[in-house]
């Protein structure tokens, strides 16, 4: 049951209690029980920024703390590593600044090449080192942004069809990338393409789990 | 995406330029596949090869000037950051953006650069702007209901047990 009270009521309500529970204001500890021992007990219950160094729960040995490897906590049924599409950004931009980093570096290289051929000195040479540059880097960096995009949209897609994120995903993801990438330069290139992509990634596959030592061969060969 | 937050400030710039690397692409195949599909000649199998053809032209093109557009910005913002003292707010996007439409134009002449960075200036601004309008809005729904504005309020006693 439910008693509605109106506003001021409350407000006096309040008001009476607080005289009657916690007035500490004028104790003067004469007619206290604690015979004046604790001549001030108006200590506030709630958290006070400044005090907030001298909590009694941080009162406790600094050695406990590990300070030389990084504590991650992680959600229960949490992988522990993060996911395709948390990493998808990062690949891409790392592929994209290579691909700039490459691909300027061997325009500038034709650029010198070209223009010394040529003959070209001074401004003009120096537009034309510039065209070089920005031409050979935005086209690798192009190609390679646009590789990784398919590479992990593949990823994400066989992630979610297999509902397992394995280094079966990688090569797969990685064959298949290269095959739609060369695939209109014919289906033998693109064959050619994704078996290369697939070699690669296989790889890196078994440099990233530590490489084929003999007891990971046995325990491919008795599952434990 | 619910697990989705920002690097922090050197990663940021990768993770920036795959951003908008992939919003580039995705734009630019949008558009260049009605603009090949309106251009193409008549007849549906000719109007798909020439909407293929123009994404596969043009769409990488318009990813990369995302990503440059991009990448600067954050390096820029980055470099802010750093020289402002870790100060990452509102003025830091603005002023980035500003700077990253100057230099993008500097190959075009000093009013094209000008023109650029008050576009830019502009844009992000905006962006800003929105960004800080939904904060406020999705943090009016977090709101307690009802400040205490008086002290004595805190000791409304439960209802039932009057003491």
């Amino acid at each position: 049951m439910f008693v509605r009270v109106s506003w001021p009521d409350q407000k006096a309500q309040g008001l009476n209690c607080l005289h009657k529970m916690i007035d500490f204001r004028n104790n003067s500890g004469a007619v206290d029980a604690d015979n004046g021992k604790y001549n001030n007990t108006n200590i506030p219950v709630t958290s006070q920024p400044s005090l907030a160094p001298l909590s009694p729960f941080l009162n406790f040995d600094p050695s406990y703390l590990p300070v030389s490897q990084p504590e991650f906590i992680f959600p229960d049924g949490a992988l522990k590593q993060r996911g395709r599409f948390e990493l998808a950004f990062s690949q891409i931009g790392a592929a994209c600044i290579a691909g700039a980093g490459i691909g300027g570096t061997s325009g500038l290289y034709r650029g010198i090449k070209a223009t010394s051929i040529a003959g070209e000195t001074g401004k003009l040479r120096r537009t034309q080192l510039i065209n070089y540059v920005m031409k050979g880097g935005a086209s690798m960096a192009n190609s390679l942004g646009v590789i990784t995009i398919m590479y992990t949209c593949a990823g994400i897609g066989l992630t979610w069809l297999r509902g397992t994120d394995d280094s079966f995903n990688t090569v797969a993801a990685a064959a298949t990338s290269a095959t739609v990438f060369r695939s209109p330069a014919g289906v033998r290139k693109a064959g050619i393409a994704g078996a290369i992509a697939a070699g690669v990634a296989v790889m890196y596959c078994l440099w990233n789990n530590g490489g084929l030592s003999v007891q990971r061969m046995n325990g491919w060969k008795h599952p434990a | 995406m619910e697990e989705y937050a920002r690097e922090p400030c050197p990663w940021r710039i990768v993770d920036d330029c795959g951003g908008a690397f992939t919003m580039g692409v995705i734009g630019g195949a949008i558009f260049q596949s009605i603009k090949g599909f309106r251009n193409a000649p008549s007849g549906w199998k000719q109007r798909f090869a020439g909407s293929v053809v123009a994404i596969r032209q043009r769409a990488p093109i318009i990813a990369g000037n995302f990503a440059v557009w991009g990448g600067m910005f954050s390096t820029i913002d980055c470099t802010l950051v750093h020289f402002r003292g870790g100060k990452e707010d509102p003025y830091n996007s603005i002023i980035s953006g500003a700077a990253t439409g100057g230099i993008l134009a500097a190959r075009n002449g000093l009013p094209a650069m000008v023109g650029s960075a008050i576009i830019g200036g502009v844009l992000l601004a905006l962006i800003e702007g929105v960004g800080i309008c939904f904060t406020r809005l999705s943090a009016e729904q977090f709101k307690p209901p009802s400040l205490v504005e008086d002290p004595s309020q805190f000791t409304t006693p439960s209802q039932g047990y009057p003491s």
